[in-house]
């Protein structure tokens, strides 16, 4: 299997293992960085790769189903859903973006950090990640 | 999805009632009660001394305790048939292994007790999992010795497996492959497994089911999914928490006194509840789970 999806986990995180899956494959669609045709993994193949219970990988397809990201075909691997051609413009990529910001403004606020300091902060961590 | 997984038909276990108590101690399982479904993955978590080692050999039917009723594939547990037996994999906390014999000795040896054995899956695992078949296992390594015990569990490919502990001295890497080879079983054979580990990310990982052992008892189990999305730690005083429980019809699992008539409780909302924004809510990871509940 090539590494196209990049599929990867945390453990001992408050979000079960098939949300996390989920959130994965809407972010990888909505950048284009999958799109339309393009075949995922096999729950079995996905299971043994991350070594997780089967159960909960198919419980993130059929929710990426119902969601329309993915489309089940007899017989054949599921694939990403024909109207998903394209990366999804910024405006909506950033609404994907709003919970994890919304959680972690919360806890600033708990925090009682002064905004600017937060925004340095998250400034500072976007610039790491494209140093790498 | 692989067929097995969804036959749920008779329990592969089911413990009614049980009490067990060593000579002159204090009752060890006090009025539990469990089952298990066939293709289940469990995670047994309990601190230690909660008796899961206990729980598990009575399960087997290895201890017979004073009151209740042990069933296994159906049958009683303290006497089991041969082809029941047949279909149980054990790997006890101490492997007990026979120093004297080598790898291959030992396989050839346990695989004349059973009508199924996977000799190619058991040759596969010794070299992929580093074991020499033919050096003593009095000389392999605690990793090692644990790693055969694993697969004299897997070669008869059991129906039902019980792992107490199993991945102790396994390094990351070999736990990884170990929990890899796990999740082959079930695909391929829809095998129940118990699994007792201090080890929480493996559970995560394998088990969709969590069972909390406390006070002699499974006092919940659940899917850790929905437990992940179903329990908050709400916090405040005593009386605004109970009023905010109520309102949303909370259960209640674990409730912490503090000082200042301030309580912290842990509880587990109705599926699909949507929190108003700003519910002093907090979510909870595996590990507070296991904290406040074993």
């Amino acid at each position: 299997m090539d590494d196209h999806f990049a599929f990867s986990i945390q453990t001992g995180s408050a979000a079960p293992i098939y949300r996390q899956l989920v959130e994965h494959v809407r972010r990888r669609v909505a950048s284009g960085q999958i799109k339309a045709g393009d075949e995922i993994p096999s729950v079995r193949e996905l299971a043994l790769q991350l070594a997780v219970h089967p159960m909960t990988i198919s419980k993130a397809y059929s929710l990426l189903e119902a969601e329309g990201l993915l489309e089940r075909r007899r017989g054949l691997a599921m694939r990403v859903a024909p109207q998903h051609q394209r990366a999804q413009p910024a405006a909506s990529r950033l609404e994907l973006l709003r919970p994890a910001l919304v959680r972690a403004a919360a806890e600033a606020r708990q925090l009682q950090l002064p905004k600017p300091t937060v925004m340095k902060l998250f400034s500072d961590i976007l610039d790491e990640d494209e140093s790498r | 999805m692989n067929p097995h997984l969804l036959a749920t038909t008779s329990p592969t276990a089911e413990l009614a009632d049980v009490t067990l108590a060593y000579t002159g101690g204090a009752a060890v399982l006090q009025g539990l009660d469990w089952q298990l479904l066939p293709g289940q993955v469990v995670g047994l978590l309990g601190r230690n001394g909660a008796g899961k080692t206990t729980l598990l050999e009575t399960l087997l039917g290895l201890r017979e305790p004073q009151a209740g009723s042990v069933q296994i594939f159906g049958q009683p547990a303290a006497r089991p048939d041969d082809a029941v037996r047949a279909r149980i994999g054990y790997v006890p906390q101490q492997s007990d292994l026979f120093d004297s014999f080598t790898a291959t000795q030992l396989l050839a040896y346990f695989r004349s007790f059973y009508p199924r054995w996977n000799e190619t899956k058991a040759q596969g695992l010794l070299s992929r999992w580093d074991i020499n078949p033919h050096q003593r296992i009095a000389k392999l390594s605690g990793g090692q010795q644990q790693r055969l015990s694993i697969i004299r569990a897997l070669a008869h490919e059991p129906d039902l497996l019980v792992l107490d502990e199993p991945v102790a001295s396994l390094d990351p890497a070999g736990r990884r492959d170990f929990l890899g080879e796990l999740v082959s079983q079930v695909l391929e054979r829809g095998t129940t497994v118990v699994f007792s580990t201090h080890i929480l990310s493996d559970l995560e990982r394998v088990a969709f089911h969590m069972a909390f052992m406390s006070g002699g008892r499974i006092a919940l189990q659940a899917p850790l999914d929905e437990l992940l999305e179903e329990v908050r730690q709400f916090s405040g005083s005593a009386a605004e928490v109970q009023a905010l429980l109520q309102r949303l019809g909370a259960h209640s699992l674990k409730r912490t006194s503090l000082p200042a008539g301030r309580e912290r409780v842990l509880a587990r909302l109705p599926p699909g509840t949507r929190l108003p924004p700003g519910t002093p809510a907090e979510v909870v990871t595996l590990e507070d789970l296991f904290m406040e509940l074993t």
